[in-house]
């Protein structure tokens, strides 16, 4: 298996935006109960530069996180590459205070540094990411199952649903 | 036909606000308003929280200058405590926070203002960014920024424990120190910081300076006013990030105020406005006269050029002569350009760098003599900093135990949020007239006018996709959006 990252992304104290932390932390636990594998996994806060530093060395990652779109049911799980995300400024991919994950990849990979070659994003759809709390919500509780399971069939080679 | 403006959310601008452009009658600008629609309420759940978790706790404000917040923490639970650090463990703060401003400012330099000179404030929303600034720079660039970045996260591990949020201020010092073969690489990581510093200002220089236009850009009118200015001095008058007094100059320059932290609230007051959470602070012997500059105002400024403006002078010899550089060529003290903030920015890196050989060259720096035990009951404490975006004070209240029963934070960019509304004001003012077509460029120039103060406002949450990190909407009179326009960055 290729050298993997698979980073859960957001905040954890700010209800379900901490989902994606919630399925990071889930998939250590599988891992870890497995034999030694060449997958990492980190929970970060991180956007921009900072974020594209830590992915530097790994051949793939895998990004779970929220999202909010508000037109599909709360805790749906989507997956797609990061590179046809529609606002290369959108969630946690950005961070105003440099550049987005897109154009830090792309300024990585200009000069020269070991980007991984495919970046997957898993995301599930939130409802509240604007309260504190520790807790996230039932329907997108209800979904760390299953995007725990969307994060290991992409370990598996599973192909994008794009929907 | 009254006719609304909305940039919302801001582009590269950390956490939510938005502008909002009103537009009067004739098309001519009738007023702005830069509002910060979140409320975080950090202060309101750290209470009751034991003091010495504050280091921890405030440095996940935010991801971008969690260093200053650890920082500032550190300072306010050493005097709620009565301690003095040793100097050794002073000197491995100030070390830690040297080499944060390396990346800090760096990484606003290349990412943020190097866009808007390197690539224009007109060009291709698509290529004004750090990629464009390499492409058309040279490569070699990204790769500087990478290690530079690289280099200031070296030593913050090093000493602070972790990369991004540091973990090893407690009261008293810290909790581990540094080993000889540790100080040898930071020395070396720190010469390599003082050679990129002065690559960066040759840049700014040969790419700004060098060009008329931008020179005639940053010396106009509309991104100047004249108020105020704070920042932090060491016994000398000098600049100092980490310790000393704050002083606060005129707009012609004199001295106003210089004030230990622990009296800032003699001297600080803060304005409440019923349309934003965000307070605007000012200088209480002054008055609050609205938003307005002038001697008669107590707007005030708080960023790298207000830190220059209040200063005497740099503590090391190389960022010296670009101060020296800096006020000859912008005609003398105070500047009030805002753009110069960029400029005054790079001089701060490198002072940062010379600063961060200076300390890892100092035989104590190795010293296991890096805690203080803290014996006095807990009291109260004021910490004070010079956050990358301004002057950062903490202070808390503990009872006997140390249990936090009150905590006020000020902000580097609340010290800023009067000046920014008004350089948002007087730019739009002065680039949107009556039948003047609202172009992207020319909201990218309003953009500048808050970009210069580098603000932040916390990053609190932002799910995927998010919004448009740009959007304009100009309403009619009934409200209804008669043409919006989008960028994508």
């Amino acid at each position: 298996m290729t050298k993997t990252l698979v980073i859960g992304l957001g905040n954890p104290i700010l209800g379900d935006d901490g989902v994606g932390w919630k399925v990071a932390e889930t998939v250590k636990e599988r891992l870890d109960a497995e034999s030694p594998s060449r997958v990492e996994v980190d929970c970060l806060s991180l956007g921009g530069l900072s974020l594209m530093e830590r992915l530097l060395g790994y051949e793939r990652a895998i990004i779970v996180d929220s999202m909010a779109t508000g037109q599909i049911p709360v805790g749906s799980v989507r997956t797609f590459p990061l590179a046809s995300l529609p606002d290369p400024m959108a969630g946690h991919s950005g961070s105003a205070h440099d550049t987005s994950l897109i154009i830090a990849l792309k300024t990585a990979e200009s000069i020269g540094a070991d980007i991984p070659k495919r970046v997957d994003v898993v995301a599930v759809e939130a409802q509240n990411v604007y309260d504190f709390s520790e807790e996230l919500s039932p329907p997108v509780a209800a979904a760390v199952a299953e995007a725990v399971q969307v994060v290991f069939d992409l370990l598996q080679g599973a192909p994008h649903d794009l929907t | 036909m009254t006719q609304r403006i909305t940039i919302d959310p801001i582009t590269r601008l950390e956490g939510h606000g938005k502008i909002e452009i009103f537009l009067d009658e004739k098309g001519d600008v009738a007023n702005t308003y830069f509002q910060i629609p979140e409320l975080r309420g950090f202060e309101r759940f750290c209470v009751g929280r034991p003091v010495e978790e504050m280091p921890l706790l405030t440095n996940r404000i935010c991801g971008v200058c969690p260093e200053a917040h650890h920082m500032a923490a550190a300072k306010a639970a050493d005097m709620v405590y009565h301690v003095d650090p040793p100097r050794t463990a002073k000197m491995l703060r100030e070390l830690l926070y040297s080499a944060f401003y390396v990346t800090d400012h760096a990484t606003h330099f290349y990412a943020l203002a190097g866009p808007d000179f390197v690539m224009g404030p007109n060009a291709p929303v698509a290529e004004r960014n750090i990629l464009g600034v390499i492409h058309k720079v040279g490569l070699e660039i990204g790769g500087k920024v990478i290690n530079a970045r690289k280099a200031g996260h070296t030593v913050i591990e090093m000493i602070g424990g972790r990369k991004v949020h540091p973990c090893t201020s407690i009261p008293g010092g810290l909790t581990k120190g540094i080993t000889k073969e540790q100080r040898d690489e930071i020395l070396k990581l720190g010469q390599w910081a003082i050679e990129f510093a002065q690559f960066s200002l040759k840049l700014f220089n040969d790419i700004v300076l060098g060009n008329k236009e931008y020179v005639d850009l940053i010396l106009g009118d509309i991104y100047t006013h004249r108020t105020y200015y704070m920042g932090m001095v060491d016994e000398n008058n000098r600049i100092n990030f980490y310790d000393g007094k704050v002083r606060v100059v005129r707009p012609d320059g004199k001295e106003f105020v210089k004030y230990a932290p622990q009296d800032y609230t003699q001297h600080i007051a803060e304005h409440v406005e019923p349309w934003t959470y965000l307070k605007f602070p000012y200088l209480k012997d002054v008055g609050w006269k609205g938003f307005t500059d002038g001697v008669d105002s107590g707007v005030y400024c708080a960023t790298p050029l207000s830190r220059l403006n209040a200063a005497d002078g740099m503590a090391t010899s190389i960022a010296q002569e670009e101060y020296d550089k800096f006020y000859k060529t912008l005609g003398g003290k105070p500047v009030h350009q805002r753009l110069a903030t960029h400029w005054a920015r790079l001089i701060e890196l490198l002072y940062a760098a010379e600063r961060w050989v200076e300390l890892a060259s100092d035989p104590e720096i190795t010293s296991d003599n890096f805690h203080t035990k803290p014996t006095e009951i807990p009291t109260e404490g004021v910490g004070i900093v010079e956050a990358p975006r301004g002057t950062l004070t903490h202070h808390y209240t503990t009872d006997e135990r140390g249990l936090l029963t009150k905590v006020n934070l000020i902000v580097g960019t609340t010290n800023n949020y009067a000046p920014i509304s008004m350089s948002i004001n007087k730019a739009a003012r002065s680039l949107i007239k009556k039948g003047t077509v609202v172009t992207e460029g020319m909201l990218n120039m309003v953009e500048m006018a808050f970009r210069a103060y580098d603000p932040c406002f916390g990053c609190a949450t932002h799910s995927l996709p998010g919004k448009m990190p740009l959007q304009v909407t100009i309403r009619d009179a009934q409200g209804e959006p008669v043409e919006v326009l989008k960028q994508f960055c």
